[in-house]
């Protein structure tokens, strides 16, 4: 028994009632007390949950923002979302935390490296204490995974902050390193189930924003996460075709399994359509973040009719085909 | 023991009393320049202290202090607001906190012997995220202080009305007795200014009391631009017409002309520097910062020499009547394109150079 299990043994054993086969000795009364009946991540899928009304959306002078430095919101007991603060960040990722009976992923890592200038690992810790606190466990017996969508700092520039976190495994950052990682063999066709303990995480590979990306399905929520590839906002498309590709195993995936949510990782649009330009640090009009499959269809149909480079808006997001270093979408306000 | 040694020791020596009360000419400490400051102000004025503006070339002074960037973190920042970095005794530069705004806008505060011109007013209008009528306020109280008046007309005036990097700080002025706030619209600041059967030609005065503020009208990336021309400093205000940055170009024929106007201008005066109203590039040349960043270590400095005039004429012509963006060293143009438009052409002969970049 380690110093937390013991720590948390007390409490833990008078808060659930013990049945007279588990003490049968001590050592199988303190495993009882540290480990209640696991949570059924299986029966009455999609499980229910929420997003907010609005997310913290910066501020017009980035130095008085008083918003968190991480926003944690809980979908559902047993899922998280987090989000950068803009103003710590103007890329404002988000970043789902699931919770499964053996370990916790936390797919991506923010855009800030030092832990004293935005501490995302405290946030992440204390994430799980308080699951563990709810659901009566230990929060040192939680595997930690951490993953990234994809190759890309915005998404994995704290990992460092988990490199001293012990019972933690995390993502290597090259391409090899990502898909072996998930134990895939062929990428990007290849879907492999990751299970959390009762919780079932399907990835496959999404290449097309960047070589090395996957796309997520918790099986228990039923939120799909597509990373910087479908995202409300402007995909860059840096490789058309893998694109392409990617979109259609996404609607495939849509058409034989139940998607609750479709999920990006940044909001870059108005909810009137309007484009929050690169790099702004306050969107009082922020769009969700989730999407709809329908949107996710609507974005493929367009697509199968796109033959050029260029910027297309597909209603939700703004699909900029091989377009990153040469056009953007704003306009000087001030032409006469 | 004290009062012992104060009776046998001889009385202070009087200021008036002495040769020389603004320091002796003679030595080479006292170059020829700094005899017309005030540098030694008594410490009671008795009335109005008058100044001569009158100067031998440029009035001295110095832009002695880096400015402040920014941080990583902007929602950390923890750097003053303002930053206030005086040029010398009648002369003000003040910036805004990038983290407080991106632009970071500079705003210039310029005394004579019977007012006082504040040049654009910042990217902020909030007084608590952006206190510039307080530390305008501020100095302007020390400096009735030290030159014995009670009170010092205001005038505010903008580069240009419609820029809301600029004007959002007019309101904090709204109201503040002895302030005249140029008016905005375009007819009504050009009759303002005398200019209102001139325009685009001509130029206007602003009268501070022995210092001659000139208005230039420089429509070009704002219709209503116009530049300000300080006689005593030697300093030409551009505002965002041209400054060592990312210059948006509105109107690609009033460019060219404004430039040549400026160049003209130029000519039949003594300039020392152009100081814009912004900085976005970098010291290495030809590089910059995007719009929206919050931390911009490696900036380069504001000042710009008058030669800058003849080089930013000769590309504005080149980029005119096409929809292209431009890089030269000290600043970029943006004619027709977005404002993120990037380009893969790089200037000829000018060294390309990679900043580090920070984490």
């Amino acid at each position: 028994m380690d110093r937390r299990t013991f720590l948390g043994y007390n409490a833990a054993a008078a808060a659930i009632p013990l049945s007279g086969a588990a003490l049968s000795s001590i050592a199988g009364a303190a495993s009882a007390a540290v480990r209640p009946a696991p949570v059924d991540f299986k029966s009455n899928v999609p499980a229910t949950g929420s997003f907010p009304e609005k997310w913290d959306c910066g501020s017009s002078s980035c130095m008085d923002n008083k918003d968190p430095p991480v926003q944690v919101h809980w979908y559902n007991p047993h899922t998280a979302i987090l989000r950068q603060n803009k103003a710590y960040s103007y890329e404002a990722p988000f970043a789902p935390l699931y919770f499964g009976n053996d370990r916790v992923l936390l797919l991506d890592e923010g855009f800030t490296q030092l832990r004293n200038e935005w501490d995302l690992r405290g946030v992440v810790d204390e994430c799980i204490d308080d699951w563990c606190r709810r659901n009566g466990r230990d929060p040192a017996s939680l595997e930690l995974l951490v993953a990234f969508s994809h190759l890309h700092g915005d998404h994995y520039m704290a990992v460092n902050q988990f490199a001293d976190r012990p019972n933690t495994r995390y993502m290597g950052q090259t391409h090899e390193e990502m898909v072996g990682f998930w134990g895939m063999t062929n990428f990007p066709e290849e879907r492999v189930t990751l299970d959390l303990g009762g919780r079932d995480i399907l990835i496959w590979g999404s290449p097309g924003h960047v070589r090395s990306e996957f796309a997520f399905y918790d099986s228990y929520t039923q939120i799909l996460y597509t990373g910087d590839m479908f995202y409300r906002g402007r995909c860059y498309i840096s490789f058309w075709q893998p694109w392409f590709d990617s979109m259609k195993r996404l609607i495939d995936f849509c058409d034989t399994h139940p998607v609750a949510h479709v999920m990006g990782c940044h909001v870059e649009i108005s909810k009137s359509g309007e484009d929050y330009p690169y790099g702004v640090t306050w969107q009082p009009d922020e769009a969700p973040v989730e999407m709809t499959v329908q949107q996710l269809r609507d974005a493929f149909a367009m697509a199968k009719t796109i033959t050029e480079p260029g910027i297309y808006f597909t209603g939700t997001v703004f699909l900029c085909n091989q377009t990153r270093g040469t056009t953007t979408i704003d306009r000087n306000p001030y032409r006469y | 023991m004290a009062q012992s040694s104060t009776a046998t020791s001889a009385p202070p020596p009087s200021a008036s009393a002495r040769t020389y009360p603004n320091g002796n000419p003679e030595l080479s400490y006292n170059p020829p320049g700094i005899r017309n400051t005030d540098s030694a102000i008594p410490l009671h004025p008795k009335g109005p202290r008058l100044h001569n503006y009158a100067s031998d070339g440029p009035a001295p002074g110095d832009l002695a202090f880096r400015w402040i960037f920014g941080s990583n973190v902007a929602a950390t920042n923890r750097d003053p607001r303002v930053q206030v970095v005086q040029y010398n005794e009648d002369t003000f530069v003040l910036r805004e906190n990038v983290c407080v705004h991106w632009e970071a806008p500079f705003t210039y505060l310029l005394f004579g012997n019977k007012g006082v011109l504040l040049i654009d007013t910042g990217a902020t209008s909030d007084m608590k995220h952006y206190p510039l009528r307080p530390m305008v306020d501020a100095i302007i109280t020390r400096w009735c202080q030290a030159r014995g008046r009670s009170k010092l007309p205001l005038t505010v005036a903008l580069t240009s009305g419609e820029d809301i990097a600029q004007n959002q700080g007019l309101v904090q002025f709204a109201g503040r007795p002895d302030t005249t706030l140029v008016p905005a619209p375009l007819e009504v600041m050009k009759r303002f200014y005398g200019l209102g059967t001139s325009w685009p030609g001509g130029t206007g005065k602003i009268d501070l009391g022995d210092r001659v503020i000139e208005v230039i009208p420089t429509p070009g990336t704002h219709k209503d631009g116009v530049s300000f021309y300080d006689p005593y400093c030697d300093f030409l205000f551009t505002g965002d017409l041209l400054f060592p940055g990312k210059i948006n170009i509105s109107n690609d024929g009033d460019f060219v002309t404004s430039l040549e106007r400026l160049k003209a201008y130029v000519a039949g005066h003594s300039v020392k520097w152009i100081l814009g109203g912004h900085i976005d590039m970098m010291f290495v040349p030809g590089k910059y910062y995007r719009r929206f960043v919050n931390y911009k270590p490696y900036e380069r400095v504001l000042e710009m020499i008058p030669g800058l005039i003849d080089e930013a004429l000769t590309y504005a012509r080149e980029v005119k009547g096409k929809d292209m963006m431009l890089i030269r060293p000290d600043f970029v143009l943006f004619n027709g394109v977005s404002p993120d438009q990037r380009t893969p052409v790089w200037p000829a002969g000018v060294p390309n150079i990679t900043p580090p970049f920070h984490f």
